[in-house]
């Protein structure tokens, strides 16, 4: 099952859209944030734009804060709150899994061939993970050519040790995979793929939105509010210490978020009349 | 359970509706080794229903549905007892016919050599290559067959098979209908082309509002209308036009 699944990703367009998607946003999003921020920070650009210096603040390309974002593999480091592109496609590629088949009829040739239908699921969730894990080391890939261009070509020196560059990208590799993941539970709980993107949309558009609003009435940002699926990925990527979940715990609590969402996909796919 | 005895195909007593609406009410029928069985009915009388349930696609409210004695559901290896097509087939359009062949041999664990062969004799060999959204209605068709044939069943159940077939599609389609019932094979076909469904079942079930209405082999069934099945079909369905 899991082969079937990953020669359908395999020869479906949108998948390889998705993932060209993923590379090519987090490619330019980090060459930006390594070379646009520092030069409006050093007046280099927009010198004439006093207010725009002032407001990005100062930029130090040494310090670790700096190029832990740049490490981010996801590319939403560039502020609290914001989405990467990345991040939008990973979420993107398990929806597709997760819809095509429902969308096309070709679910029914699964629940024919394997008439037990958490295999197909968990054909789905294998063959999702499989390809999430390799497109999370190829954006891994891109973040730390980012950073050693940086290092290279500025004179900025490195700051981070060959465990914490390890660690960070490893970390970043596992949020990809369990972005996907969410994306897969919510297009099968969903089928619909208009459906599931406008919930997927609201996911990403309101989250921040959500934060923001309880930060502007309470004065700071409850661990409730941190709970959520995007904070989760970027606090399982961030340094130790710099978010208000350790990164593990973060992944944690991930992990358990995308595994009651498949346990629901999985409950819904049992019952439901094909 | 799998002895000669017990029929191909069994379904006893099938019951299923949605909220108020009755889709299928105590259907039953049975279709035996080398015999094929057309399931004949207007649209919305339960004819697809009934098959979603006898393949697991659909929960059954009430009654039984087997396959050599036992419920799709618990079959050792259902592609290789059973082909299916319904909905003409979950294709992909951007897919090609050999890579949905392909997909559906993985999922059934079946060796993919046996794609080629699939694809020559459905008459789809110079064109598996192309997106099957390029394919036409009989072509789609095709590809649907030839993926019901993956597993080399015994059994067939086909929901409108010859739907957007050509007249050379039509008569591959019943040589192989026939050829496989000569084998030992069971077909369940249900088709709107009486004509057609004349000429290949050797008995068929009419229902209509998910009611059996008549049942009975064919030369039976259209001996006071000339040997005419669509003459018997009309009278039959017109009969039960108030339930329609």
């Amino acid at each position: 099952m899991i082969r079937a699944e990953l020669m359908k990703m395999r020869t479906v367009g949108s998948t390889w859209v998705a993932l060209a998607v993923a590379l090519g946003g987090l490619l330019i999003t980090q060459i930006l944030l390594v070379t646009v921020l520092p030069a409006i920070a050093a007046g280099s650009i927009l010198a004439n734009e006093p207010a725009a210096r002032a407001e990005l603040g100062p930029v130090d390309t040494s310090s670790t804060g700096f190029q832990y974002g740049a490490l981010d593999v996801l590319g939403a480091s560039g502020s609290s709150g914001s989405i990467g592109i990345a991040t939008i496609a990973v979420l993107a590629l398990g929806l597709i899994v997760g819809t095509t088949d429902f969308r096309h009829g070709g679910i029914l040739g699964a629940a024919l061939a394997r008439p037990a239908r958490t295999v197909i699921l968990g054909g789905k969730v294998a063959a999702t993970a499989i390809v999430a894990a390799v497109l999370g080391v190829a954006l891994a890939a891109v973040s730390l050519a980012v950073l050693l261009s940086l290092v290279a070509f500025s004179p900025a020196e490195l700051a981070l040790q060959p465990a914490e560059i390890a660690s960070s990208l490893g970390r970043g590799v596992i949020a990809v995979v369990l972005l996907a993941l969410l994306g897969l539970a919510v297009g099968v709980l969903l089928r619909g793929q208009i459906a599931a993107s406008i919930v997927v949309a609201v996911v990403l558009v309101g989250e921040p939105i959500l934060q923001g609003f309880v930060q502007l009435v309470t004065g700071s940002l409850p661990v409730w509010a941190q709970i959520l699926p995007l904070s989760l990925a970027r606090a399982g990527m961030a340094a130790p210490g710099d978010a208000a979940l350790e990164p593990l715990l973060a992944l944690a609590a991930l992990t358990a978020i995308v595994g009651i969402v498949t346990a629901a996909a999985a409950v819904a796919l049992r019952r439901r009349d094909l | 359970m799998n002895t000669h005895d017990t029929p191909a195909i069994a379904v006893h007593g099938l019951h299923k509706a949605y909220g108020r609406t009755v889709a299928v009410d105590e259907v039953s029928f049975t279709v035996a080794r080398g015999r094929v069985l057309g399931l004949l009915g207007p649209n919305g009388a339960g004819k697809t229903t009934s098959m979603r349930m006898l393949l697991g696609l659909a929960s059954i409210d009430r009654g039984q549905a087997s396959i050599h004695g036992r419920p799709y559901a618990q079959l050792a290896d259902p592609v290789g007892t059973v082909g299916a097509v319904l909905d003409a087939g979950g294709l992909h359009p951007g897919r090609t016919a050999r890579q949905h062949l392909r997909i559906a041999a993985a999922m059934a664990g079946v060796d993919a050599a046996r794609v080629d062969p699939l694809l020559d004799d459905a008459g789809l060999g110079q064109s598996a290559d192309r997106a099957i959204r390029t394919y036409s209605l009989g072509m789609r068709q095709r590809v649907a067959l030839a993926t019901a044939l993956v597993g080399d069943p015994s059994v067939l159940v086909l929901d409108e098979p010859a739907n957007g077939l050509d007249p050379a599609g039509t008569r591959w389609l019943r040589t192989m209908l026939r050829g496989f019932a000569a084998g030992g094979g069971a077909v369940l076909l249900s088709s709107h082309i009486l004509a057609e469904v004349a000429q290949v079942a050797d008995e068929v079930v009419v229902v209509a509002r998910g009611r059996v209405v008549g049942s009975g082999r064919v030369d039976d069934l259209t001996a006071h209308h000339g040997g005419d099945l669509e003459a018997f079909y009309l009278d039959l369905t017109a009969e039960n036009a108030e339930v329609r």
